[in-house]
């Protein structure tokens, strides 16, 4: 047998745990539209929250960037839905997202993220926790606890940071919260009678976490000698 | 944003103990980055470093702000300060104010004469230094207390350099130079984009909502100045600040969209500051420029049903009541129905989901009870990611290993702007990225414990503008390969076709034994093992044992020996018998982990080995 990477292990592990909550695969461009990766997510033009995330834009190419998260995909695939009428779904995405920002142990210009949206007549915060709270204890161990903070992201309100408590330590995982409902009409979704939750975080994080791995930039070397689990 | 307890504590006397309000913050309103006591017995304070989340910076980058929110969060007494302040008695005034620009939303002014420029009382100074600023002389030093005070920034205008007591707030002439206040003297060139504020000759004083001129600064002989309590486009400030990399304290305020209500509260604090460092100050009276009215204030209307629906919660109408009334909104209650009437400066409630945001953060989200959501999903499975999974189970299960390597490269088609470190381009194949990575692998085979590199890597290709695809890249002794994923799954439906491409472990009795023994030594890792960087060097050690004898046994003298010299588990890589005798040959790899190991010291092991080889009545070859 070959040897896996553990961002491979780690993404084949989540989609398994995702799709037995029912959960649904899916995936989008790595180059997206300035629609899908900001102004579909409520992230106003002149906002000083697009300065949150450093972007690389495509040269020559009008309102193309790399995507800075892989909420692009939930926003894809909620317009997607609400065009064949799907009022109830679920979707988890892990892609590899792009930021324009100095590297270094913590910072990469590539880097894996992992995306999650749910949408129904009643889907809430609380369940939210829930989904989460499954996923770490099977990614991180059954002693694993989450707890929401506030926070602030332009596609979600309530808007909360996911830490969670591994090995007596609390740790930023991820950001969510409930769907805007400007992000839910720019979908085709009437914020009324449809409302869900997104979450999204970096799976190069949780691998570091949870393998003890010190420096992000080791996940892109090509080095074999990483593929040690 | 610097916070000091003490501060807070003039607007809630009540304040919870500064340790306490650490965890406030981080459970109920923004991140703490650190606590830092200061001082001592009565002079000692706190100071927090928050970071204010963007849809609060309009009203809470100001200690007032920050008491007023932690005043209704929990639910202890604020005392406002606007009945504090004295209103100086004032004059008629001839200021004249005139906006060329829709970018400046509105415009007070006030001229106050008869000042004496001079240093701060010693309180000012103090309050200053706690949130790291220096103190540069009272009239300055007033603007900035408001600044910090109740988050409203404000400026001081020398009136000699502002001819005929008029002010126009316009666009600057394109390429025209500026040079402004502060230690550095900077000069700037301005866009026509840009705002400044100009005297009644159209000559620029500063830029709008970013940072003064040099030439119309208070200076020590001022003695008559024009007050400035403003509020620019939030967009257009943003635009200039960022352009010119001059992000001042100021320009941060304006980009968050401060309410234009605020001023009249700033200018009310300023012009008391002002009286009290200059009591014989004579304030003219304020000059109001407005764009536009201002907004009335809106409602928000929801049911406490909808609000434990977005949270998940059983929270009553008592309970949101017991909330707004601790925040003092106005609002009226039917039942389970609110109409909220949103107070000027919360900019950030717009919908019902601020609403639940407001309600989470207040009663803290652990009350929130996990529940998995019970609904039947008509789950499809992603035809891509099915291809992918196949294709890397056929990979690993031929002996290939799955590497990741850059998307970035020094040429293709697609072309990033403003991209770091010369690898400009997006890659237009995996086989540059992958030939890289193998030659790296191959110089580490003997550290891999592999007898030859096989590798491959799944990821996305950029070969024209607007087309992307996920490939598949092989690369192994015989050289590289790519495909498209549907090309690769084709192969994988032929056994003939994957074996042209594929090297394949031959195997037999012999190759099945290494392989499980190998396997034995070499255990998947629960963390991470970082490896040393210095050089490692390798040595076979073949050896004659009596047939059946356990190879484990060399494996120990091996170990016992080498120890943590060893930089990975010893590696049986051939095996035959011959009278019956076996031979057994292993792969010992050494490498310093602080040090570059020499020649001569990993003989020395290698003797040692043979010598106790020997001993226990083997023959090393």
């Amino acid at each position: 047998m070959g040897t896996q990477h553990p961002l491979s292990m780690l993404k084949n592990e989540a989609y398994q745990i995702f799709s037995d909550l029912g959960f649904e695969v899916a995936d989008g461009p790595e180059l997206e539209t300035e629609w899908y990766n900001f102004d579909a997510l409520n992230v106003a033009k002149d906002h000083p929250a697009r300065d949150m995330q450093d972007t690389f834009w495509i040269k020559g190419e009008e309102g193309k960037v790399l995507r800075t998260h892989a909420t692009s995909v939930s926003a894809r695939m909620l317009e997607q839905s609400a065009k064949e009428g799907k009022h109830t779904c679920a979707y988890i995405s892990i892609g590899k997202v792009f930021r324009n920002e100095a590297t270094d142990a913590t910072h990469e210009a590539q880097f894996f993220q992992i995306d999650g949206s749910m949408i129904g007549e009643n889907i809430n915060l609380s369940n939210m926790k829930a989904v989460l709270l499954n996923f770490y204890k099977k990614v991180l161990g059954e002693d694993v606890e989450i707890e929401f903070r506030p926070s602030f992201f332009p596609f979600t309100e309530p808007s909360v940071e996911v830490h969670a408590k591994f090995k007596g330590k609390w740790l930023e995982m991820m950001g969510g919260g409930m769907l805007h409902p400007n992000v839910l009409k720019n979908a085709g979704f009437d914020p009324e009678k449809v409302q869900g939750f997104a979450f999204g975080g970096g799976l190069d994080r949780i691998a570091m976490i949870k393998w003890n791995i010190p420096d992000v930039r080791l996940f892109y070397q090509g080095d074999l000698r990483l593929n040690q689990f | 944003m610097k916070i000091s307890y003490n501060w807070l504590k003039w607007y809630v006397p009540d304040m919870p103990e500064a340790e306490k309000l650490a965890d406030v913050f981080t459970y109920h309103l923004c991140e703490v980055e650190s606590v830092e006591k200061i001082g001592e017995g009565k002079e000692q304070d706190y100071i927090f470093d928050i970071n204010i989340l963007p849809n609060r910076a309009h009203d809470l980058l100001s200690h007032q702000g920050i008491a007023r929110e932690l005043s209704g969060l929990l639910g202890i007494k604020f005392n406002d300060p606007t009945e504090m302040y004295k209103i100086p008695v004032s004059t008629e005034t001839k200021l004249k104010i005139e906006s060329q620009t829709e970018n400046c939303r509105r415009y007070t002014g006030r001229i106050v004469r008869n000042i004496r420029v001079g240093a701060s009382p010693e309180w000012v100074v103090k309050h200053l230094a706690s949130v790291g600023q220096r103190s540069i002389n009272n009239i300055v030093d007033a603007t900035n207390i408001v600044m910090y005070d109740c988050g409203q920034p404000c400026h001081a205008f020398d009136i000699r350099h502002v001819p005929g007591e008029k002010i126009i707030i316009k666009n600057a002439i394109e390429g025209e130079g500026l040079e402004l206040l502060g230690s550095e003297k900077l000069k700037v060139t301005l866009k026509n984009s840009d705002v400044v504020i100009a005297d009644g000759n159209a000559t620029t004083l500063g830029i709008a909502g970013v940072k003064g001129g040099l030439h119309s600064g208070v200076a020590n002989d001022t003695t008559e100045i024009v007050l400035e309590v403003a509020n620019f486009d939030p967009a257009s400030v943003r635009k200039t600040a960022r352009r010119l990399g001059i992000l001042t304290d100021s320009a941060k305020r304006f980009e968050n969209d401060l309410s234009p209500t605020h001023c009249d509260y700033a200018m009310r604090e300023l012009s008391a500051l002002i009286l009290e460092m200059c009591p014989d100050a004579q304030f003219e009276n304020i000059v109001n420029f407005e764009q536009k009215p201002p907004e009335k204030l809106h409602k928000i209307s929801f049911k406490t049903e909808k609000i434990n629906n977005l949270l998940g919660t059983k929270i009553t109408a008592t309970d949101i009541a017991g909330i707004l009334q601790k925040y003092a909104f106005r609002y009226e209650q039917n039942g389970d129905m609110f109409d909220v009437e949103i107070p000027a400066l919360r900019l950030d409630l717009v919908s019902v989901n601020d609403i639940a945001e407001e309600i989470g953060r207040v009663i803290g989200y652990d009350m929130l009870v996990s529940v998995i959501p019970s609904i039947d999903f008509a789950k499809k499975t992603n035809e891509k990611n099915e291809k992918i999974k196949k294709i890397r189970e056929k990979l690993l299960h031929n002996g290939y290993c799955e590497v990741v390597t850059y998307a970035f490269c020094k040429s293709g088609v697609v072309e990033v702007a403003h991209g770091t470190g010369g690898e400009e381009f997006l890659r237009t194949n995996l086989s540059d990225g992958i030939k890289k990575s193998y030659e790296l692998n191959r110089l580490n085979a003997p550290l891999l414990g592999l007898d030859e590199i096989k590798i491959f890597e799944i990821g996305n290709v950029f070969l024209k503008k607007d087309v992307e695809e996920t490939c598949v890249a092989i690369a192994d002794k015989k050289g590289v390969k790519e495909f498209s994923l549907d090309e690769f799954i084709e192969k994988i439906a032929d056994d003939a076709e994957l074996s042209k491409i594929l090297i394949s472990q031959k195997r037999n009795e012999v190759s099945d034994f290494i392989s499980a023994f190998n396997a034995k030594l070499w255990q998947k890792r629960e963390h991470f093992l970082p490896w040393s960087h210095f050089p490692f060097i390798a040595r076979d050690i073949a050896v004659w044992v009596p047939e059946n004898t356990d190879p484990e046994i060399l494996v120990n003298i091996f170990v016992e020996h080498g120890g943590e010299l060893l930089a990975r588990p010893p590696r049986l890589f051939d095996k035959f018998s011959k009278d019956s005798k076996t031979s057994f040959a292993f792969r010992l790899v050494f490498q310093g982990q602080n040090k570059t190991l020499t020649d001569a010291e990993t003989y020395t092991i290698v003797d040692n080995i043979n010598n106790t080889l020997i001993n226990k009545g083997f023959t090393p070859r």
